[in-house]
C-alpha cells in the first residue's frame, strides 16, 4: 500500500484531536497497564497467576456473579418495560407533556444516586417503613416484610428501587425512538382496519428494534457497572445476597485491602462487559445494514 | 362520530394513567421531603403518620451546624471543574468529528464510544495508587483528573451530535468572507450551539456532583469531601440518622432538579441522537 500524505483537512482534524488522545486515552491506557501489572504481581512483587486462581477458586467471586446476572436480568427488564410503558403514554399526549415528562422522566433521574438510595432503603424499613404500611392497606400482605432483611427479598427490594432509578433514561430513548416513526405508517395501517395491538406489534415494534437494542446494551452495561444503589441500601449485604461484581471488587481494594485480587476481578470484569458491548454492536450494524 | 368519542375516552385514559404513574413514580420523593420535615417522634411513630404533628426545621439547622456549606462548597468546585475541563478537551474533537473526512476516524469514534462503557470500578485502584504517587489524593485537582476519562467520552458524542446539526454551509459562508477556520468556528458554530455545549457542561457538572465511588475512596480528609461522601456518612451499620439524611438529600437534590428541568429540552436531544443513532 503506497503511503498516501494528509490532506489539509486532515492535517486540520488530527491537530484537534490530538490533545484529546493525548491526554484521555494515554491515561486510560496508562491506568488500565498498570491495573492488569497488579493483577499479575503478589505483594513482593514478584509476577504470579495467583490473584486469578483465587478469584475462580473464591466462593464469593460465583455469588457475586450470580447476583449480578439477577440484578441484570431484573433491572434492565423492569426498566424497559416501564420505560417503554411511560414512553407509549407520553407519546401519546400534547397536553401537559412537558409536565409529565418531568415528573416521570426527569425527577428520578435528577436525584443523586446516593439519595436513592437512602430514601428507599427508608421506605423499605421493616418498622417505620411506609411501604409496608401502604401494602398492608391495600391488603397485599398480612404482615409487615423484612424487606433488607433476607437475601433474596434484599435482592428484589434493590432491583425494584434500580428500575425506579433508571427506567427514565430507558424512556427518554423510546421515546424518541417512537417520535420518528413517520405517522403516515400508522394512518395507512388504521385504513387497513389493524387495531392498536396489531399496530404495535407490526409497526411499533420493528421500528423501534434498532432504538431498543442500543438501550438495552445501555442500560445492560449501566446495570453491571451501577454501584452506589446497592452500596447504600444493604452494602452487598445480607448473607452477601445484594453483593455484585463491583461492590465485590470495591470491597477486595478498600475493605480488605486486597489490591492485587480486585485489579484481576476487575480486569475480568472489563474482559465481561467488553464482550457484551462487541456482541450487541455486531447484531446493531448487523441490523443497520438490513435497513 | 362513534370514532370520535372512542379518541376522547382514549385520551381521558391516557391521562388516568399517567396521573396514576406520576403519583407513583414521585411518591419516593415526596415522601423523603416529608419525611425532612417531621421531629423524631413523628419519623418514628407507629403505626405510621403520613403527615407530620408539627413542621420543624430541626433536621435542616442540625446538618448546616455539621458544616454542610462547606461540603456544598467543595462539591461545586469539584463540578466546576470536570465541567470547565472536560467541555475543553471535548470540543475540538467533536468538531472535527463532526466535520471532517481523515484516516482512522471510525477506530477512533468507536473507541471513544468504548470508553464510555468503562466500568468505574476497573480504574479505581490504579486510580487511587496513582494519584497517590503524585500526591494528588484529596485534593481538587486529584478527584477532578479521576473524573475526566468518564466525562469526556460522553461530552464528545453529545456535542458532535450538536455540531452535527448546523449545517456546514454556515461556518463556509463565514470563510468565504474572510474568516479563519478558528474565527469561523468562534464566530458562527459557537453562539449557535451554545445551549448544547452547556447542556453537556451541566452533564458533567452533574456526573461529578452525584459521583460516589471515587470521591468515597480519593477524597479522604473532611476538608474537601464532596456531598456524596458527607451524605454517606450518616448511614451507620445500626443506626441511620434520617433526619439530618434527608435534610442533606433535599438540599442536595434541588440543584440537579432545577438545571434538569430548566434544560431538559436540550439533554433529551442530545443524549438520545448521541447515544441511539450512532
Amino acid at each position: 500500500m503506497k503511503r498516501v500524505p494528509l490532506t489539509k483537512e486532515e492535517r486540520v482534524s488530527y491537530k484537534m484531536i490530538m490533545p484529546y488522545i493525548c491526554f484521555i486515552m494515554i491515561m486510560v491506557i496508562v491506568l488500565f497497564t498498570s491495573n492488569v501489572i497488579m493483577s499479575f504481581t503478589d505483594e513482593s512483587g514478584r509476577f504470579t497467576f495467583r490473584n486469578y486462581v483465587n478469584c475462580f477458586s473464591d466462593e464469593l467471586t460465583f455469588i457475586s456473579f450470580k447476583n449480578t446476572v439477577v440484578w441484570v436480568l431484573g433491572s434492565v427488564a423492569g426498566q424497559m418495560a416501564l420505560g417503554m410503558a411511560a414512553a407509549l403514554l407520553l407519546n401519546q399526549v400534547r397536553k401537559g407533556q412537558l409536565f409529565f415528562r418531568s415528573i416521570i422522566l426527569i425527577l428520578p433521574w435528577a436525584t443523586l444516586d446516593i439519595v436513592a438510595g437512602v430514601m428507599w432503603k427508608w421506605m423499605y424499613n421493616d418498622m417505620y417503613g411506609v411501604l409496608n404500611d401502604i401494602l398492608m392497606k391495600m391488603g397485599l400482605i398480612d404482615e409487615y416484610i423484612a424487606w433488607l432483611a433476607t437475601p433474596n427479598m434484599a435482592m428484589l427490594a434493590v432491583i425494584i428501587a434500580n428500575i425506579w432509578k433508571g427506567f427514565c433514561l430507558t424512556g427518554m430513548f423510546i421515546l424518541a425512538g417512537l417520535q420518528s416513526i413517520p405517522a403516515q405508517l400508522y394512518e395507512a395501517a388504521e385504513i387497513d382496519g389493524a387495531g392498536s395491538l396489531r399496530r404495535f406489534w407490526n409497526i411499533t415494534l420493528p421500528q423501534l428494534k434498532q432504538v431498543l437494542m442500543t438501550t438495552i446494551m445501555l442500560t445492560t452495561i449501566w446495570t453491571i457497572n451501577y454501584f452506589p444503589l446497592i452500596y447504600t441500601m444493604t452494602g452487598g449485604g445480607p448473607a452477601n445476597g445484594t453483593e455484585t461484581v463491583v461492590t465485590y471488587i470495591y470491597r477486595l481494594g478498600f475493605r480488605f485491602l486486597d489490591y492485587n485480587k480486585s485489579a484481576a476481578l476487575s480486569n475480568i470484569l472489563f474482559l465481561i462487559i467488553l464482550g457484551i458491548s462487541m456482541l450487541f454492536l455486531r447484531q446493531i450494524s448487523k441490523e443497520g445494514e438490513n435497513v | 362520530m362513534r370514532r370520535a368519542v372512542r379518541k376522547k375516552l382514549n385520551s381521558a385514559l391516557v391521562y388516568t394513567i399517567l396521573i396514576f404513574l406520576s403519583c407513583v413514580i414521585a411518591f419516593p420523593f415526596i415522601w423523603l421531603v416529608i419525611t425532612a420535615f417531621k421531629t423524631y417522634p413523628d419519623i418514628y411513630a407507629y403505626p405510621i403518620r403520613y403527615l407530620p404533628q408539627e413542621i420543624t426545621l430541626e433536621h435542616f439547622e442540625k446538618i448546616s451546624s455539621m458544616n454542610f456549606l462547606s461540603y456544598f462548597k467543595n462539591s461545586m468546585i469539584v463540578g466546576f471543574g470536570t465541567m470547565i475541563l472536560s467541555v475543553l478537551i471535548a470540543l475540538f474533537p467533536a468538531y472535527a468529528f463532526s466535520r471532517y473526512r481523515f484516516r482512522g476516524k471510525g477506530v477512533l469514534l468507536t473507541t471513544v464510544l468504548l470508553l464510555q462503557m468503562f466500568p468505574q470500578v476497573v480504574f479505581l485502584v490504579p486510580m487511587f495508587k496513582f494519584l497517590s504517587s503524585i500526591g494528588w489524593l484529596d485534593s481538587y485537582w486529584g478527584i477532578i483528573f479521576s473524573y475526566l476519562p468518564f466525562t469526556t467520552p460522553i461530552s464528545i458524542v453529545f456535542l458532535r451530535s450538536f455540531f452535527i446539526s448546523v449545517p456546514k454551509s454556515l461556518e463556509e459562508a463565514a470563510m468565504i468572507d474572510g474568516c479563519g477556520r478558528m474565527k469561523a468556528f468562534w464566530k458562527v458554530i459557537f453562539p449557535v450551539t451554545l445551549p448544547g455545549i452547556s447542556a453537556v457542561g451541566v452533564y458533567a457538572f452533574l456526573f461529578s456532583w452525584s459521583e460516589l465511588l471515587y470521591s468515597m475512596s480519593i477524597l479522604v480528609g473532611k476538608e474537601r469531601q464532596t456531598i456524596p461522601v458527607f451524605l454517606s456518612l450518616f448511614i451507620g451499620q445500626y443506626q441511620t440518622r434520617w433526619g439530618p439524611l434527608f435534610a442533606g438529600s433535599i438540599l442536595s437534590t434541588l440543584p440537579p432538579l432545577i438545571i434538569f428541568m430548566v434544560l431538559q429540552r436540550y439533554f433529551i436531544s442530545g443524549l438520545v441522537s448521541g447515544a441511539v443513532k450512532e
